[in-house]
């Protein structure tokens, strides 16, 4: 019974939505609209599960001191403060999200440049992951390289200074083999898609729910 | 020390060494500014001209879909269309598809309307132009002739008055942005009833104007994931409304399918495409001069001819110390 | 459970009942009607004339195609502004303004698109359309009773090739269930990502190290998030049997729900029940980069043995993978991100490419319907490949020999999407 009842909501949703897609008729738009009502309000409950479990998980560490238990606290206080600040704290008190606020100062200067930082990080491995791994090992292994460095050079002004075709190439590469190779690559994955689909719609695949089926 | 060992050094070397040197040539071009010729391509000149045609009559959307991660490449994109939509009396609706998205929406609009900025806007709150709104003073130059007449004066270097709810309206986040978009083809104000400040989208003239997407004319979402497909699969796909991508460098060719089949009229590619955008407005007068994609094309020149040298020093390496005859060093470790 | 089954038809059935009762209600068309007259034109400006409403078709019945007869002189008109009111209703005050339509603009559009005033199925409408000058003045036409009422149609007539599309790959993909359920052998190409999974769990429980398992920072609306969990259930069975911890931080709080789930049942019909560990599946957080910076502290402090990277990846994959293989572990990833595999190509020991991701649970299972499921998406893409081997002959034969038979193809395959 905890598995079928399940399994029977997905699939009539699942044939529903398909059908729904061929129906213009306003009945099927209202079903449309009423399942999709649905999902802000689970994904609403879903994240107090989440934060939820975020909660227990470090008030455990801090509670049963394991390693590292004191960095649980720089989860937790941030977690409960912000939206306190955002929408609790009074507005006299620099409350709210608009500049200025504490919350707005705490996104712009902590946030804000902290993220940033995360993401520079690409460049530095960037870096590094093509001088351990980029290696003209095999024939198609070169065309790869080569092409990889006539993109890089196309993109930047200093590939025009170095010569008109190094932009003309390299644009020529994302427009026609590139697309290819991606078109190629999204038809499969839409099939796979679609079988995926299918299976969960009809019950073959089940894992989805808990386990390895059977 | 034989030269084989020398060319395993080589490959083995501290990858600290090869961090510090990104540093460094991403430092240093921002101190010497070279300041080379960015030419433009026709994936954003589309855009430019798409853009260029609209005029007070019409409205666009510009989604912030990226997080502060990526706002070195994001930002401009967006930057550079609300600014190219103010000089043109567009009327400009901002949207942010996760909490994190709407504090870049409002960077944006605070770097925008910043008197330090080059070529800035003059912001004029929702609140402090009631009595003209109540007097039915809505036309973009009516407006400013009555908001002057009030005594109020344009600061020096501004490039223009932009009202709000009737230049620009910050919608800011909602979730289920995917949805939200869907909901917008049938009508903005019941998925945003209040702004990002609390003002009633209901008394803005600009949504008086243009009450669903059907009303508006150009989506350019500036993303940094995937999201910026559901502008196309919701609002595109649905009722037709153009789309123009701005994409991080890393997405860019991940979404030339769209550009090529129509579905998009054109694509900002990176800090790149962004730089192209600034040339194309400095060009054109629109903003006295190139911002911060263009400044930062030196740091990416430096940076990729960094990282040509580094492939061609680890080949080097590899071929003349004999490792391609060997299984010695697997691939990725 | 069999007797389960036979109640999905008749909830759909209950379902969809009220949608054809009321198409069939409505679905009358009414003869267009001459209008009546009801007050003369104001001689100040010409007029339009004639106003034809018909139903839309393809619609949920809130659209109506209006159109008119332009006046013969035009000169002073700026704008047409078109007024609508449901048949019968009295008073100025009962019209809203439809449609203010520009004097250069064609006369015909479809009224029901201002969400304010929407078009109610079935109900009869009177439309009178007003020439109006630069300044506002709006000289009034003629008013005209609709000569058709909005209806709900059950059918998109311009959606029929995707159904045909979708239902010959539904069917192919069904007849090789069927094939592959009757038992005749079919033939897997080796995919050495999946084969190493089982080795990297052991070289992990060798090593009485951690496995970090990262479904992808995707919602469960992504299959590349679902086909991660599907494979999460078969690994997570695995490691249950040999009692290697397990990590598995989430990004996104539904996801979390399903994972924690999935790994609860594993571990149960491991018949280790006991062995599970709450902690092991934690939600973490909504942001992209505080998620890396998270998982990243975990690979350096934790020491993982192996990696597992499944689902959807933006621009984390590369830092994820790089500090994993900086930390040491062997490293699986697989995505349908197309501009993430490279990454984690360069990074990782093995990578699923795109479908491959999908496949994994049938490779991983080897149950009949599954591998079935696979051949049929060979199919479909094999009726693909010869619609692009097609176009690439009549593209070639266009270009030689001046004629239009790509065109023709194109005509023939591809529809319009846009409603």
């Amino acid at each position: 019974m905890k598995r079928t009842v399940p399994l029977m909501i997905v699939m009539v949703g699942g044939i529903l939505m398909i059908l729904q897609y061929f129906i213009p008729h306003q009945i099927s738009q209202t079903i449309f609209a009423y399942y999709t009502d649905w999902t802000p309000i689970i994904l609403a409950f879903a994240l107090v599960l989440g934060v939820g479990s975020l909660t227990r998980i470090h008030s455990h560490k801090i509670r049963r001191k394991s390693k590292n238990w004191q960095y649980s606290w720089a989860v937790l206080i941030p977690l409960y403060l912000m939206p306190v600040l955002a929408h609790i704290w009074p507005g006299s008190l620099s409350g709210g999200m608009d500049s200025p606020s504490i919350f707005h100062f705490i996104f712009m200067h902590v946030q804000v440049p902290i993220q940033a930082t995360m993401f520079s990080l690409l460049a530095f491995y960037i870096a590094s992951a093509a001088f351990r791994a980029f290696r003209a090992k095999s024939a198609l292994a070169t065309v790869l390289l080569l092409s990889a460095i006539i993109v890089m050079l196309g993109q930047v002004p200093i590939g025009e200074l170095l010569g008109k075709w190094f932009p003309q190439t390299g644009l020529w590469i994302l427009r026609y083999p590139n697309l290819a190779a991606k078109r190629a690559i999204m038809l499969g994955v839409g099939f796979g898609m679609l079988a995926t689909n299918l299976k969960i719609i009809f019950g073959v695949e089940r894992n989805w729910l808990g386990g390895a089926g059977k | 020390m034989s030269a084989v060992n020398i060319w395993e050094k080589m490959l083995n070397i501290d990858r600290r060494w090869i961090f510090l040197g990104i540093a460094v040539v991403s430092i240093v071009p921002f101190f010497i500014n070279f300041g080379m010729p960015v030419v433009t391509t026709t994936e954003v000149e589309d855009i430019f001209y798409y853009m260029d045609d609209l005029g007070p009559d019409n409205a666009i959307f510009v989604s912030f879909d990226f997080a502060p991660g990526t706002q070195a490449e994001n930002m401009p994109m967006a930057v550079a269309v609300m600014r190219h939509a103010f000089h043109n009396n567009v009327p400009v609706f901002m949207t942010a598809n996760w909490p994190l998205h709407h504090g870049m929406m409002l960077a944006a609009m605070e770097y925008v309307f910043n008197p330090s900025t080059v070529g800035f806007y003059q912001e004029v709150p929702f609140d402090d132009w009631r009595e003209l709104r109540e007097a039915d003073v809505t036309a973009k130059g009516e407006l400013v002739e009555a908001w002057e007449n009030q005594g109020n004066q344009l600061s020096e270097g501004a490039l223009g008055w932009v009202f709000e709810g009737r230049d620009y309206a910050a919608m800011g986040y909602a979730p289920v942005f995917n949805l939200v978009i869907l909901g917008m083809t049938v009508s903005i104000e019941t998925q945003y009833p209040v702004d990002a400040h609390g003002n009633s989208t209901g008394e803005m003239p600009m949504l008086q104007e243009h009450k669903s997407l059907r009303e508006v004319d150009m989506a350019l979402t500036s993303s940094g994931s995937g999201a910026c497909v559901w502008w196309v699969t919701y609002a595109r796909e649905k009722i037709g409304l153009p789309i123009a991508f701005g994409l991080t460098a890393v997405m860019a060719t991940d979404y030339y399918p769209y550009l090529q089949a129509g579905q998009v009229i054109g694509q900002m590619g990176g800090l790149r495409g962004a730089a192209e955008y600034e040339v194309l407005l400095a060009e054109n007068g629109i903003t006295p001069s190139t911002d911060k994609a263009f400044t930062g094309m030196d740091v990416q020149s430096a940076a990729h001819i960094f990282i040509i040298l580094l492939i061609i020093m680890g080949n080097l390496a590899f071929f003349a110390g004999g490792f391609h005859k060997k299984t010695l060093l697997k691939g990725g470790r | 459970m069999r007797k389960n089954w036979i109640g999905i038809p008749a909830l759909m059935i209950l379902l969809l009942l009220p949608s054809l009762s009321v198409a069939q209600g409505v679905d009358e068309i009414l003869t267009p009607v001459a209008g009546e007259q009801l007050e003369e034109p104001d001689p100040g400006l010409d007029v339009p004339g004639i106003v034809t409403v018909l139903d839309k078709d393809n619609d949920a019945g809130d659209q109506l195609v209006v159109s008119f007869e332009p006046p013969e002189n035009t000169a002073g008109v700026f704008a047409y502004n078109v007024y609508r009111r449901v048949a019968g209703a009295e008073g100025e005050d009962s019209w809203t303004l439809a449609e203010i339509i520009p004097v250069i603009e064609p006369t015909e559009f479809i009224d029901g698109f201002d969400p304010e005033f929407p078009i109610e199925p079935g109900v009869l409408y009177e439309y009178r359309i007003a020439s109006a000058t630069l300044d506002g003045e709006e000289f009034f036409g003629p008013v005209f009773e609709a000569g058709a009422v909005s209806v709900g149609e059950i059918y998109h007539t311009g959606k029929t090739r995707i159904l045909i599309a979708s239902l010959l790959f539904i069917l192919l993909i069904f007849y090789y269930f069927g094939r592959a359920q009757r038992g005749i052998k079919m033939y897997m190409r080796p995919i050495a990502g999946i084969e190493a999974i089982d080795e990297a769990i052991g070289r992990a429980t060798e090593m009485g190290k951690p496995i970090l398992y990262v479904p992808g920072i995707s919602s469960i609306a992504d299959v590349a998030t679902i086909a991660s969990l599907t494979i999460l259930g078969r690994v997570a069975k695995k490691i249950a049997l040999y009692q290697t911890p397990l990590i598995v931080p989430n990004r996104d709080p539904i996801v979390f729900t399903v994972a924690e789930e999935v790994v609860k049942q594993a571990y149960l019909e491991a018949g280790r029940p006991d062995a599970y560990d709450p902690d092991s599946v934690f939600f973490l957080t909504t942001s992209q980069f505080a998620y890396v910076a998270g998982v990243n502290g975990m690979m350096m402090r934790e020491k993982p043995a192996t990696n597992f990277y499944l689902g959807m990846f933006y621009a984390e994959s590369l830092l994820l993978a790089e500090t994993g293989s900086l930390s040491g572990a062997i490293q699986i990833a697989g995505t349908d991100a197309v501009t993430q595999l490279p990454f984690f190509i360069t990074t990782c020991d093995y990578t699923l490419i795109g479908e491959e991701l999908y496949a994994a649970s049938a490779y991983l299972g080897r149950e009949p319907k599954q591998i079935g499921a696979l051949k049929g998406q060979d199919a479909c893409k094999g009726i693909i490949m010869g619609f692009i081997t097609l176009a690439l002959i009549f593209g070639i034969i266009d270009v030689v020999a001046n004629t239009h038979i790509l065109d023709w193809l194109r005509a023939l395959v591809t529809s319009p999407i846009i409603e």
